[in-house]
């Protein structure tokens, strides 16, 4: 994380190397502006009136400021309990993902069994399926739990994936046996292996599938589309569309809504950042998409 | 994907004291994995298969399906006149963002790596786009590539003559990929910012005290050190892009015409909008091989490029 | 595996017997619909409560989703035989769906319920083949919505019942300038104008013929308009190009476009500008406004056809059209109820009354395919070529034809 910073021992080096570090902070910046410009424009038109998102010219910014909009978003839909059901189904699946993967990981990185082999290519295998085409099964299986509607039907589908069994195997591949070899030696379970040594030294590749994990259900939209029925269950991209009616569509209220539903995801980034820092290679490299 | 698995095997020790737990072993594996596999063959395994079932029936969703043997196959592959046209599209955007990505995120997260100040704020910047809940990300580039929206504002005011890029059948395909890239550069560029970090810094006092330019050090060292790392976001990376569909749905709706239809767009028209359900399966299954295919190939391909420290 | 039998039987178990326990004097009935905010979901749950004040041994319960995502929702729900007793359908997705709808002509007639009461193109809207799938509640045809502000500054005579698509056309140039456009045309525009102008897109066997000349003058009209004229903007293809018509109109960058009276509610608080309303433009003969709205059906799959027939009866009453209208919320289709929308959600809007009731007794039912759908979404991939001046009238037509029945 540091960045060393050599010394060099010539002045005239010393003002070369000002100058082009100076120039390369000034052109990343530019750059990252340019990056941030959708959100600069998000922003610009969850403020604005609904009657001028779409006004040409473009205006930059708006005639009037409207910050109510926020509010105005957040209390026109129960958009509090959509916060609530994305947190508690974002959360539940973030927490059964690492518990369960946790798990199968440490039996396929450490654990001799038959068909081992077969079954994590059979797991690496189902990264490859399209989504939306399981979408249809999966809704008749969870039919017929008597689930549809519940947070179980919108958690336990989205639980299982093989993608965190899979980073972690390689993370934990990558801490020495001898670590273990002591504790086996000294009669411990396997599973106090995994508790007391493993997970506290993998905490980094767990941050980085936390992260993954809470983003990709936090955005999650076609699963909780076709589980959910009504208000009550409602997370917030469901919420988002709402604003999408017969009547017509309310641009400055997505704007404002979509705006708010960011916050909690930058927040767990910058605190999991230095966690996730260190974990990302180290097992063999495998992460992000 | 096999050879990860079979070098892990291979490497392990085999002494005889470990085969005689292994019974006790086994059971305790099977522990662990019981609640995993329990949800993979739920939720994974059983989807999948009846996914499968259902490339070979007639279902239109609102009637019992019926079995048509190969049929949706043999459509597919003979008259129907949108699927080539769909498999292009697909593998022009595959190729040209899966490039594009690599190269713009490697780039990136050199550049982040070599700042001596401010690291993890352009980190945290590069990876906003992954929060941005998808249907604003789409209303919010709709608006800025509209007819009369702000990128035709910015062109008239340069007094540049660019068409809109949505209203031009060779052009539109540039607009998803711009999206796209914006949205999913920030995956890479964080996995490969962290390799870099890795990469010993004695390495390139070293070469640098030989005399090694630094394009030199990048190739030559850095490069060959994170190649792993590259290889990983390579592969998912294609195999996502070879799925694309969230960013045309809610963009260009495959058009304008049909020149930015691809293969995870058609899935999603046949089956849910019009409703053929069987036939859409059977676009889902050459998919799948297709995905298959690309990635063995890059398996293949990585003997020749990836450099593995063992 | 066992365990997940296990789970599913306690679940089918537990559901069965929290039902039989009900099941002797009460009937539950389950009420699919779309809904997108509170008020919206209030004022269903009112007609709801209708129900069960009427027939006090029906209770309806609520279930909605957003617009856009019930039609997503519907066919899911349906293939997994999880449809609710009564579904909301509307007109433009009836040839889709009516196959899980029960018919009601046997029922109609039985009960001598009066079917005449009703708007008769949305009754032809709610049909399918002859016959009658759904009671509906509310209708609207396609209408002008113009800018009246605009129309006096630039001096222009407004839009009146009666007038012609070459008025249409002069109205839309003479609006055009500052940077500003006459006219905002989408793509799913072209069936409700080839239906104004007497052109028919769809053939006596009810299939779709778009390459007859009839349809392609009309569309090669739309499409001088924008590239000729340039009295109308290019739109891009897209999930929505209606929205952003729409959204260009309320921003005042647009004179006229084409929408109907369910939009009213939401654009008169938006807009910063007068509205006003008039008929769609005719062709030679009179004009034939086709309409949309949408009504309740009941499930083939239902237990409780009896009591779901009873409950769409009320939610369709007098009483309840008249609720629904003096909230604003729609155009009743019992015409004798319809005064009321006029009071509240049209009171500020110039020619509104006179522009309904010309179109409403100028009403025909919107012919569509059963592939409505999916011929929609060619018309917004292929019109935007056109649009852009790189496809004729002609092209634009034979393509769409061609892969429609593909699909």
């Amino acid at each position: 994380m540091t960045a060393r910073v050599r010394t060099p021992r010539k002045p005239p080096h010393q003002t070369r190397t000002l100058v082009l570090d100076t120039i390369s902070h000034a052109g990343l910046t530019l750059v990252a502006l340019l990056f941030l410009f959708p959100f600069f424009w998000m922003v610009s038109n969850a403020v604005r009136g609904n009657n001028e998102v779409l006004a040409v010219p473009p205006r930059f910014l708006p005639t009037e400021y409207q910050w109510g909009n926020f509010a105005e978003a957040w209390l026109r839909l129960p958009f509090g309990k959509f916060f609530l059901n994305s947190f508690i189904v974002a959360g539940s699946v973030t927490v059964i993902t690492i518990i369960v993967s946790s798990l199968a990981a440490y039996a396929f990185a450490r654990l001799k069994f038959p068909g081992r082999e077969s079954i994590l290519v059979a797991y690496l295998g189902t990264l490859m399926i399209p989504q939306v085409m399981l979408v249809i099964p999966l809704f008749l299986i969870v039919s017929r739990l008597g689930l549809i509607n519940t947070y179980q039907g919108m958690i336990l589908p989205m639980a299982f994936s093989s993608f965190g069994a899979f980073l972690l195997r390689q993370f934990f591949l990558s801490i020495p046996k001898e670590l273990e070899e002591a504790a086996l030696i000294d009669g411990a379970s396997r599973l106090r292996i995994l508790i007391s040594i493993i997970i506290p030294l993998s905490l980094p590749a767990i941050g980085l599938l936390s992260l993954f994990t809470f983003i990709g259900q936090w955005n999650n939209f076609l699963w909780p589309l076709i589980v959910v029925n009504g208000m009550d269950h409602a997370t917030l991209p469901l919420g988002l569309t709402m604003f999408q009616t017969q009547q017509g569509t309310s641009w400055n209220y997505i704007m404002a809504g979509a705006t708010l539903s960011m916050i909690p995801g930058i927040v767990l980034a910058i605190i999991l950042q230095q966690l996730i820092y260190k974990g990302i290679t180290v097992g063999s490299g495998f992460g992000g998409r | 994907m096999a050879d990860i698995v079979s070098t892990q095997a291979k490497t392990a020790p085999r002494p005889r004291r470990r085969n005689k737990i292994s019974a006790y072993e086994t059971r305790t594996a099977f522990l662990f994995l019981l609640p995993s596999l329990l949800g993979f063959l739920a939720f994974m395994l059983i989807p999948i298969i009846a996914s499968f079932g259902l490339s070979f029936t007639n279902w239109q969703l609102l009637a019992p399906p019926q079995f048509v043997g190969l049929s949706n196959y043999i459509r597919l592959l003979t008259t129907d006149p949108a699927f080539f046209n769909v498999l292009g599209n697909t593998l022009f955007f595959t190729v040209e963002y899966l490039v594009l990505n690599i190269v713009i995120s490697l780039t990136l997260a050199v550049w982040i790596s070599s700042l001596k100040r401010g690291q993890r704020w352009f980190r945290v910047i590069f990876f906003i786009p992954t929060f941005t809940p998808t249907i604003a990300v789409s209303i919010v580039w709709l608006l800025i590539f509209t007819p009369g929206g702000v990128m035709d504002y910015l062109f008239q005011t340069l007094a540049l003559t660019v068409p809109n890029l949505l209203l031009d059948s060779k052009l539109a395909m540039q607009a998803v990929i711009i999206v796209t890239l914006w949205a999913g550069v920030g995956y890479n560029m964080v996995l490969f910012n962290a390799a870099l970090d890795l990469v010993p810094q004695s390495y390139l006092e070293a070469a640098k005290i030989d005399g090694a330019s630094a394009w030199d050090r990048f190739w030559k060292i850095r490069l060959p050190l994170i190649s792993p790392t590259v290889f990983f976001g390579t592969v998912m990376t294609a195999i996502t892009s070879l799925q694309v569909f969230d960013q045309i749905y809610v963009i260009t709706r495959g058009g304008p015409g049909s020149s930015t239809a691809t293969l995870g767009f058609a899935i999603y028209t046949n089956g849910f909008q019009n409703y053929q359900m069987g036939f859409a399966s059977s676009l889902a299954w050459v998919m799948f091989v297709m995905i298959m295919a690309l990635t063995g190939f890059q398996f293949w391909l990585q003997r020749k490029w990836v450099h593995y420290d063992s | 595996m066992k365990t997940l039998k296990h789970l599913a039987a306690i679940a089918v178990m537990s559901t069965s017997f929290v039902a039989s326990a009900f099941a002797q004097d009460q009937v539950n009935l389950t009420w699919q619909m779309w809904g997108s905010n509170e008020n919206d979901i209030a004022a269903w749950q009112h007609l709801a409560d209708m129900v069960t004040e009427v027939h006090p041994e029906i209770k309806v319960t609520l279930q909605t989703s957003a617009w856009n995502d019930y039609w997503t929702k519907l066919p899911v729900l349906a293939a997994s035989g999880q449809l609710g007793d009564i579904v909301a359908m509307q007109s433009l997705r009836m040839p889709n769906f009516y196959a899980i709808l029960e018919p009601l002509n046997a029922r109609i007639e039985t009960d001598k319920f009066d079917i005449g009461a009703f708007d008769g193109s949305i009754i032809g809207g709610m049909s399918a083949n002859d016959e009658v799938y759904g009671l509906p509640y509310d209708v609207g045809p396609w209408m002008m919505f113009y800018n009246k502000d605009m129309f006096d500054a630039a001096g222009v005579e407004y839009p009146k019942p009666g007038w012609t698509f070459d008025d249409y056309v002069a109205t839309a140039k003479a609006l055009t300038k500052d940077g500003n456009y006459g006219a905002g045309l989408t793509p799913q525009n072209f069936s409700l104008f080839s239906a104004a102008l007497g052109a028919s897109y769809i053939n006596a066997d009810g299939q779709l013929d778009l390459a007859n000349p009839d349809a392609v003058a009309v569309a090669a009209r739309m499409i001088d308009l924008v590239v000729t004229d340039k009295a109308a903007p290019v739109v891009a293809s897209g999930a929505d190009p209606g929205a952003f018509i729409s959204g260009r109109f309320d921003a005042g960058n647009i004179g006229m476009y084409v929408d109907g009276p369910w939009a009213m509610i939401g654009k008169i608080d938006t807009v910063k500008f007068q509205i006003g309303l008039a008929p769609l433009p005719r062709g030679t003969e009179e004009l034939a406004a086709v309409t949309a709205g949408s009504g309740f059906g009941i499930a083939a799959s239902s237990q409780n056809k009896d009591a779901a027939w009873k409950a769409i009866q009320v939610l369709t009453g007098p009483d309840a059209l008249t609720f629904l209208a003096s909230e604003g919320r729609a155009l009743p289709a019992r015409t004798a109820q319809q005064g009321t929308w006029y009071d509240v959600a049209a009171a500020d809007v110039a020619g509104a009354r006179e522009a309904l009731e010309y179109s409403l007794a100028h009403s025909a039912t919107y012919r569509i395919t059963n592939n409505w759908n999916a011929v929609e979404n060619l018309f917004n991939q292929y019109f935007p070529l056109a649009f852009a001046g790189s496809a004729t009238a002609e092209q634009t037509m034979q393509n769409i034809q061609s892969l429609a029945a593909s699909q």
